[in-house]
């Protein structure tokens, strides 16, 4: 399956997390959140991830939270 | 009074008795101050994806509570002034649908398996 380079094959985006029908991000389920950060730790871009807005801004306060408690970094070690 | 979680990461380097000393000072307070402890979730030790004062690891408590609003300020001056703490952070909870829930549990039972690895690390 096609996952982030769509546009190249002309696959529509789609949420993937209203395909997996979440209803609330939760900050404490890194393992999940891990998936919409970058390797350097930056949060992936609707734009680029087919994020929904709603699902957009519950990931973007999530991985703020998880950052503060430290279950996700701020910034990936080796560009430090 | 309002549903709130509290997570806090105490040093590595405590002892079991100790955090199970701390973890009374945090739900003592709550019930006195007329609140109520629902949950306390123990996540035992985790990698952090950060040092935070020079540790690797910390042991993590989650506290689930509804608690005057007064108390929150008063658990995160102390909070700050227990050198045990490497960090905390309370939110307001949200309040569940029974889908999340379901959600919820999933997540913690990858998270709350006492004493073993972080589920990041068992990957």
């Amino acid at each position: 399956m096609a996952r982030d380079g769509e546009s190249r094959s002309f696959r529509r985006k789609f949420c993937k997390l209203c395909f997996d029908k979440v209803e609330r991000i939760d900050y404490k389920d890194d393992r999940r959140l891990s998936r919409f950060i970058t390797d350097r730790g930056k949060i992936v871009p609707r734009r680029i991830s087919g994020t929904c807005a709603r699902h957009q801004s519950q990931i973007t306060e999530a991985v703020k939270r998880a950052r503060i408690l430290a279950l996700l970094p701020f910034t990936s070690d080796q560009y430090r | 009074m309002k549903l709130y979680e509290t997570t806090i990461i105490y040093d590595p380097g405590l002892e079991e008795t100790k955090i199970n000393d701390e973890v009374e000072r945090v739900t003592q307070p709550i019930a006195q101050a007329g609140g109520e402890v629902i949950e306390v979730q123990r996540w035992g030790k985790r990698k952090l994806a950060y040092n935070i004062r020079k540790r690797r690891d910390g042991t993590y408590i989650h506290v689930k509570h509804k608690s005057p609003a007064t108390l929150i300020a008063e658990m995160d001056r102390r909070f700050r002034l227990n050198e045990g703490v490497l960090r905390h952070l309370t939110v307001l909870a949200v309040k569940e649908s029974p889908r999340a829930a379901e959600d919820a549990a999933k997540a913690a039972d990858g998270l709350a398996a006492p004493g073993v690895e972080s589920p990041r690390m068992a990957d």
